[in-house]
């Protein structure tokens, strides 16, 4: 059971407040991701549910007990944090069994649960090890191993793979989501990560300078952002803009469109410009395309197979049912 | 080869006159140990300059084991530096505990935490036996005075008489006695060095992971638990440190056994070199080779003890 409501949560740090009053619900067993720019109060938000800061006003309900006032430890929950935080003069084993030993479990057990954890995270031949001796991956899997054997309402992550690399951080998010089928339990991840973001979570929060811009799955925030924030966050490469005459044409201020949904061609197409440069990742190529008179730059996906060159005359088809359309608020219009 | 040839060549003065610096004295200690070596004597004069034929083999040894202090010096050095390396340490991590969390007048109290570390040790020990620890004069004195007179009073008063009247007159403690002078040097060297200690835990403790501390308070860990499994391991180093630099430097306590009692009841090794030193160098020089194979053992000790915790 982990159902995590903030009922007008506010957290000040002296004279600035960083959380102005904030309402969310996590459900159940969701998994729940918040996002946003640096700075803008994720790490702040997921301190506060720990407890580990405490709220200038508002509540905290845990399964729908206030828990506002409850200390970190008897919340029931458990976090994971970007440095890892083990314990270094602690062997793996004994990095595990600590929140057991602390709640004063049977020694049987404190070393039941340790091999099953170490056994689900491919840990048992380190068991013996000190996390100095473990890679930035095997860390990170003691940290959640140590996690998992408190049994806890719900899971906390800071960013937890932003100190791993690229191929490893993959097979990482893969593995928590796996964690998440498999326990059921609620999690909530905090990441800038908008990849991450798309790819893991059941809901997205979306956060500027701690308002919620839009909460959502990742495919409601994908076809439908609620303001431009949301729409320049999310999806990757970001959507293009435009504003003047051509937004005009379709009653907005502002429109946007994603460059998966403008197709490309050397003869025909509305919209004409000149290629500049171009980004090759085999599958898809990104083309930044100038002078087409409404944008600085619209990027646009295609293909790996199609191929231009630098300075060549391009055309443009946008597909119309996909383009956005936002009013002078910056909010989208239906 | 000669890329190593030229950095041992360069080495070479360093390493030849530091040999020097502990050969020759070494050296000259080993051969006065041997022979009968005194600064004044009427009967033998030939005694009194070095020289190979007043060859004595181990006999300046034999003296100075047999002499009444010896047992007791050794005694006393071990028992010395053990009880202030024991509670420097413990006054030390639990003050640079205390002060290294945040509160008003912080800056004021660590500059007078530190302050006794930059008194001099003839001072300290002058200023503690004859201001502190007087039974008449100093601090201790007043203080039982005190107590005294208010058990006095209480002792007239209706009700608890009675209870206080069965309460003995406190007696001050004399710490120039036989009995308690080695305390009072252990008292003022205690003072003198927890700042040392505390100085050098408390960077350690600026150095501390907080993140591993919000883990561990999630984890359910209470103070005393994230005292006693994140903090005390993260001290084992410094403690390492602050061990072997003491059990050096209070080895060669001098100056306040001197003042305390001028050794009565209570000599370290090199007090009693020094003693031997008024006239017969020869035993004083044989004590000085005891008092380096006394330190070789402590350190030997001390190695196998923490050198673990300094390798890691
Ligand atoms: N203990 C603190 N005291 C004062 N200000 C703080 C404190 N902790 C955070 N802040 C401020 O709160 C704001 C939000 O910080 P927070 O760490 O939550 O950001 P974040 O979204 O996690 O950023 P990042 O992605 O860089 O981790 C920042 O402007 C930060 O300066
Ligand atoms: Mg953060």
């Amino acid at each position: 059971m982990g159902r995590i409501v903030l009922d007008t949560v506010t957290k000040s740090f002296g004279e600035s407040q960083v959380i102005p009053p904030l309402d969310l619900t996590i459900e159940d067993g969701e998994f729940a991701v918040f996002v946003g720019p640096s700075g803008c109060g994720k790490s702040t938000l997921l301190r506060l549910i720990a407890g580990l800061e405490d709220t200038t006003s508002g509540k905290i309900l845990i399964d729908g007990d206030d828990a506002t006032q409850v200390p970190p430890s008897k919340r029931g929950l458990a976090m994971v944090f970007q440095s890892y935080a083990l314990y270094p003069h602690m062997s793996v084993r004994k990095n595990i069994a600590f929140p057991m030993r602390m709640a004063k479990l049977d020694q049987s057990e404190i070393d039941a649960r340790v091999e099953a954890a170490a056994k689900s995270l491919n840990l048992v031949d380190y068991l013996e090890q000190k996390p100095g001796q473990l890679s930035g991956g095997q860390r990170q899997r003691v940290a959640i191993g140590r996690a998992i054997v408190r049994e806890p309402a719900a899971f906390l992550f800071d960013e937890p793979l932003s100190n791993l690399d690229a191929a490893l951080r993959v097979g990482m998010r893969m593995e928590i989501l796996e964690l998440h089928k498999k326990l059921n339990t609620t999690m909530i991840y905090v990441t800038h990560d908008q990849v991450e973001a798309m790819t893991m979570a059941d809901k997205i929060v979306v956060l500027r300078a701690g308002h919620i811009e839009q909460v959502g799955s990742p495919l409601e925030l994908y076809r439908a952002p609620r303001n431009l924030f949301v729409a320049g966050f999310i999806g990757s490469p970001t959507m293009n803009l435009m504003t003047g005459a051509i937004a005009a044409e379709h009653d907005a201020t502002t429109i946007g469109i994603r460059p998966e949904h403008i197709s490309v061609s050397a003869t025909e197409g509305p919209w004409k410009g000149r290629v500049g440069v171009s980004e090759h990742l085999g599958s898809d190529t990104f083309f930044h395309i100038h002078d087409t008179g409404f944008a600085d730059a619209i990027t646009v996906r295609a293909d790996g197979e199609v191929d231009f060159k630098y300075g060549d005359t391009i055309h443009l088809t946008p597909r119309a049912d996909v383009i956005h359309r936002f009013d002078a608020q910056g909010l989208r219009i239906a | 080869m000669s890329d190593r040839k030229i950095p041992r060549l360069l080495q070479t003065p360093a390493v030849v006159l530091l040999l020097i610096w502990m050969l020759i004295p070494l050296g000259m200690t080993l051969y006065f140990s041997f022979i009968r070596y005194v600064l004044n004597n009427l009967r033998r004069p030939e005694w009194t300059t070095p020289s190979l034929s007043n060859w004595r083999g181990f006999g300046n040894y034999e003296f100075v084991l047999n002499s009444k202090d010896f047992l007791l010096a050794i005694q006393n050095s071990l028992f010395i530096v053990g009880s202030i390396l024991f509670l420097t340490v413990i006054l030390g991590v639990l003050i640079a505990v205390l002060i290294n969390k945040a509160f008003p007048g912080q800056g004021i109290v660590r500059v007078l935490l530190i302050s006794p570390f930059f008194v001099m040790p003839a001072v300290n020990a002058v200023l503690w036996i004859n201001m502190i620890l007087d039974p008449v004069l100093g601090l201790q004195g007043l203080a039982v005075d005190a107590i005294n007179s208010v058990i006095d009073g209480l002792q007239a008063a209706p009700l608890v008489g009675g209870f206080f009247s069965l309460w003995p007159d406190f007696q001050p403690i004399s710490f120039r006695a036989t009995q308690t002078s080695a305390l009072a040097v252990i008292i003022m060297v205690t003072w003198q060095w927890t700042p040392f200690a505390v100085l050098i835990f408390m960077t350690s403790l600026q150095s501390e992971d907080q993140q591993q501390k919000e883990a561990a308070i999630l984890d359910g860990a209470g103070a005393w638990s994230q005292f006693r499994f994140l903090t005390l391991p993260h001290l084992a180093r410094p403690i390492a440190i602050v061990v072997m630099i003491q059990a050096i430097f209070h080895l060669s306590l001098y100056a306040e056994i001197e003042i305390v009692s001028r050794g009565n009841g209570n000599k370290n090794l090199p007090y009693l070199i020094g003693e031997f030193a008024n006239n017969n160098i020869g035993a004083a020089s044989a004590t000085g080779i005891f008092a380096v194979i006394l330190a070789n053992i402590v350190a030997i000790f001390l190695l196998r003890m923490i050198g673990k915790t300094l390798m890691e």
